[in-house]
């Protein structure tokens, strides 16, 4: 059977490694046309994608609900801002370690992946929705420690955040010419952002794929079955309750990078909820689809507020229609739930679909 | 298990082309980075030799820059009209149309229409941010820019880069500072020690006593906070702190804390829910102390509730420029002119902070016209020569000192039902002497 196969498979894989070239290609090209509203847009979306994927391991994969996902994209960024930021008189008056700025990304990675840890015991124990209920507690502790603790978040004007610098680049707005094409810290960044997008892509992939992938399945499917089966389920609930956490935190970080201050209002309730819309929208349980979906979720409501003059059944303001700013909203509702209805498994469905199509091999 | 068989012989095939897909990937990588260069070459973006010098300089005509195209103006506003702020995002956005459209039946700029660019941001950081960056490249400058929070993150790019003129509809003192951010009219600070001056003189609360002070955690209430415990220190009173959320609308907690405290007077730098809810329950409860609020207090709707009795007798109100119903030229013919364009909304005040802000821009515009210098710079510079501009709003505003806000006096005002927009002035346009030392951050 193997050697019927290998030949359309070959063509398939080739055509697959000509696709992903041409995909890479145009990704690495864009900083040198686009404008920084798209690329700012863009990295918004690679961001959110970092921590769609995390997210979508505990909830798409191991079927944990969880409602606490912008606290650890706050501890994150927050985290990133203290250990990176020079303390003292020197700074803005807040605390900051003035550690390599490398190294800050790191730990803050480290940092929520321990916050992440320290809620571990709850999370190995509660599962789907009593799990998502204990976890809201952690965005109001975490807006509100935002708010008040001063000295660590500089409270409602929220804090600078210092530029990363690797290898002698810095990623902030000082003019670096590449080809004639001047970059900025949009530019720059986009690039940091493609690869730390692959690095996590690939990990979440190799996790799915191998034996904790099964385990998390089995866990979420039948948590009984897996148990008998030998899965330790406490243990890995708890694991993947971490796991997702790092994602989070690191996509805190970048986020922070992209927005040059952190802002406590945007770590709420509807950056959690806005999480799992794009995992849902996107397709449960792929790194693909958290990918697709975080594009959508993110990207949508920019270019709607973008063009919203350009909207139909818009009126200016103050006419008696409905405002641009409203139209863009209701269209951006009518989307999630025309996907909802009419793509149950997700927008990674319509790319798989066209893969089964174009595949011989995968009749069944 | 069909599936699973199929996925190992599927990954058996792969092993075995992997080898030739991988030279091949080398291949087309080296190639795509080839590409690459040589396309970069004609990007639109890449800096041409002598590209940088836009617009005409020739003798005699006006100097232009960004934000100008052929013979329009474009100037951005960053409003809220979905979010917490769309009442006044709502009120500020077309108090602004309303001048734009006046200023171009009168001609323009400098023969130049002007156009405003309106982003509807809703109070969420990530789309006011991307707001910013796709408006800043396009425009001369934002006649508004809602949420404090929002300045300060693109802070860094307007000073270090854009350069651009910002009118930011936050009165936050820590925008102060910035030669390109000016805020106009007094900070929450200012307005709230003029407030306080205004009870120490006239309703008798005297050194010693106690002052209470309900606030909203967030930029408004904080600022605010900042003046109540400046004019306590110097007036030698002790500050009573109540921190509420924007969703907290019942104060009957608060009323109860303050009264056991024993304050003789109260300020809320909240929203108007929040200042009808407080001085309906101090009334109810006997509790009878005067009450004031910041401008962003009060609501002409709150008259009709069944807090409307007490508010009359008991709440005043610190505004930093004369209510939208004053008895002035400017105000009146404002009002008539608003009613007419929309008939169907309220006039309330951020209709008259719209339209200052929207006058002191069209103000610079004009300076810069004069110079013939309309590039943000020109822009800028012609700002810092406006010193007593007035729209006939009671208090003049001087732009000449980027480091103070543009007036340290505030109105006292009160509740009054027969009035348009349903305050009346207790007292005109003063500074207090605190006020007047005040320096913002110190």
């Amino acid at each position: 059977m193997s050697e019927a196969l290998a030949g359309p498979l070959r063509f398939a894989t080739r055509t697959r490694t000509y696709v992903w070239a041409a995909g890479a290609l145009l990704l690495l090209a864009l900083p040198f046309y686009l404008d920084r509203f798209w690329l700012q847009a863009g990295l918004f979306a690679m961001a959110a994608a970092i921590g769609a994927i995390g997210i979508n391991l505990l909830t798409g994969s191991t079927g944990q609900l969880s409602m606490g996902h912008a606290f650890f994209l706050a501890v994150g960024a927050y985290g990133y801002c203290v250990f990176a930021a020079d303390g003292g008189d020197a700074g803005d008056g807040l605390t900051g370690l003035g550690l390599p700025t490398w190294l800050a990304a790191v730990l803050a990675v480290l940092v929520a992946g321990l916050a992440g840890g320290v809620f571990s015991p709850i999370a190995g124990r509660l599962r789907g929705a009593y799990l998502g209920i204990a976890t809201l507690a952690l965005i109001f502790i975490g807006q509100h420690v935002l708010f008040n603790a001063r000295d660590l978040t500089g409270g409602f004007n929220g804090r600078d955040v210092p530029p990363l610098s690797l290898f002698g680049l810095t990623f902030d707005d000082r003019e670096l010419l590449v080809a004639n094409v001047p970059f900025g810290s949009a530019e720059k960044l986009w690039y940091a952002g493609l690869v730390l997008l692959l690095g996590c892509g690939l990990f979440a992939r190799g996790v799915l794929r191998g034996r904790p992938g099964r385990a998390m399945n089995a866990i979420r499917d039948h948590r009984i079955a897996a148990g008998v089966i030998g899965v330790p389920v406490a243990r890995y609930r708890a694991a993947v309750f971490v796991l997702s956490s790092m994602y989070a935190g690191l996509a805190g970080v970048l986020l922070a990078l992209v927005f040059q201050r952190t802002v406590p209002d945007y770590f709420g309730i509807t950056l959690s909820l806005e999480y799992l819309a794009m995992i849902v929208i996107g397709g449960l349980g792929s790194v693909s689809g958290a990918v697709i979906g975080a594009v959508f979720v993110s990207v949508l409501p920019q270019l709607l507020t973008r063009y919203s003059d350009a909207l139909p059944l818009v009126s200016a303001p103050g006419t008696g229609g409905i405002a641009p700013g409203e139209a863009s909203r209701y269209l951006y509702g009518a989307a999630v739930v025309a996907v909802v209805l009419f793509l149950p498994g997700g927008l990674v469905r319509v790319a798989a679909g066209r893969r089964f199509r174009t595949d011989p091999g995968e009749k069944r | 298990m069909s599936t699973t068989n199929e996925t190992n012989e599927t990954n058996e095939t792969n092993e075995t082309s992997t080898r030739n897909a991988t030279s091949g990937t080398v291949r087309v990588a080296a190639g795509a980075l080839a590409a690459l260069l040589l396309l970069a070459g004609c990007s639109s973006k890449a800096k041409d030799d002598d590209g940088n010098d836009k617009g005409g300089t020739a003798a005699g005509e006006v100097k232009t820059g960004e934000g100008i195209s052929g013979k329009t103006i474009t100037l951005g506003a960053l409003t809220d009209m979905t979010g917490v702020y769309a009442t006044l995002g709502k009120s500020v956005t077309q108090a602004q149309q309303l001048y734009v459209k006046q200023l171009n039946a009168d001609g323009g700029v400098c023969g130049y229409k002007v156009a405003l660019s309106v982003r509807d941001h809703g109070y969420d950081p990530q789309k006011a941010v991307s707001g910013y960056t796709e408006l800043a490249p396009k425009v001369l400058g934002f006649v508004q820019f809602i949420g404090s929070p929002f300045v300060a993150a693109v802070e860094k790019r307007i000073d270090g880069q854009d350069k651009a003129l910002v009118l930011p509809q936050a009165w936050s003192s820590a925008l102060l500072g910035s030669s390109y951010i000016r805020v106009i009219g007094s900070t929450y600070d200012i307005e709230t020690i003029n407030a306080v001056d205004f009870l120490m003189k006239e309703k008798g609360l005297k050194k010693g006593d106690k002052l209470g002070h309900v606030y909203f955690e967030g930029d408004y209430g904080e600022s605010a906070l900042l003046g109540s415990k400046h004019i306590a220190k110097e007036a030698g009173l002790t500050v009573v702190e109540q921190k509420i959320k924007p969703t907290d609308n019942d104060m009957t907690a608060q009323v109860a804390a303050l009264k056991k405290a024993g304050v003789k007077a109260v300020v809320i730098s909240a929203g108007p829910r929040q200042a009808a809810s407080l001085v309906g329950v101090a009334a109810a409860g006997g509790f009878d102390v005067p009450i004031i609020g910041n401008n962003s207090a009060f609501a002409p709707q709150l008259l009709a509730t069944q807090a409307g009795p007490a508010l009359l007798k008991n709440y005043y109100v610190a505004s930093p420029s004369l209510p939208i119903g004053a008895d002035t030229p400017g105000a009146q013919k404002l009002v008539a002119d608003y009613k007419k364009a929309y008939p169907k909304d309220s006039l309330d005040n951020g209709v008259v902070a719209g339209w200052t802000a929207a006058s002191a821009f069209g103000e610079a515009l004009k300076k810069a016209c004069e110079t013939k210098d309309l590039t943000r710079e020109g822009v800028d510079k012609a700002l810092l020569t406006i010193d007593a501009l007035d729209t006939g709003f009671g208090t003049p505003q001087n732009f000449t000192d980027p480091k103070a806000a543009s007036s340290k006096q505030s109105v006292i005002l009160r509740p009054d039902k027969t009035v348009t927009g349903g305050m009346k002035v207790v007292q005109e346009a003063d500074a207090s002497d605190t006020a007047t030392q005040y320096t913002p951050g110190a």
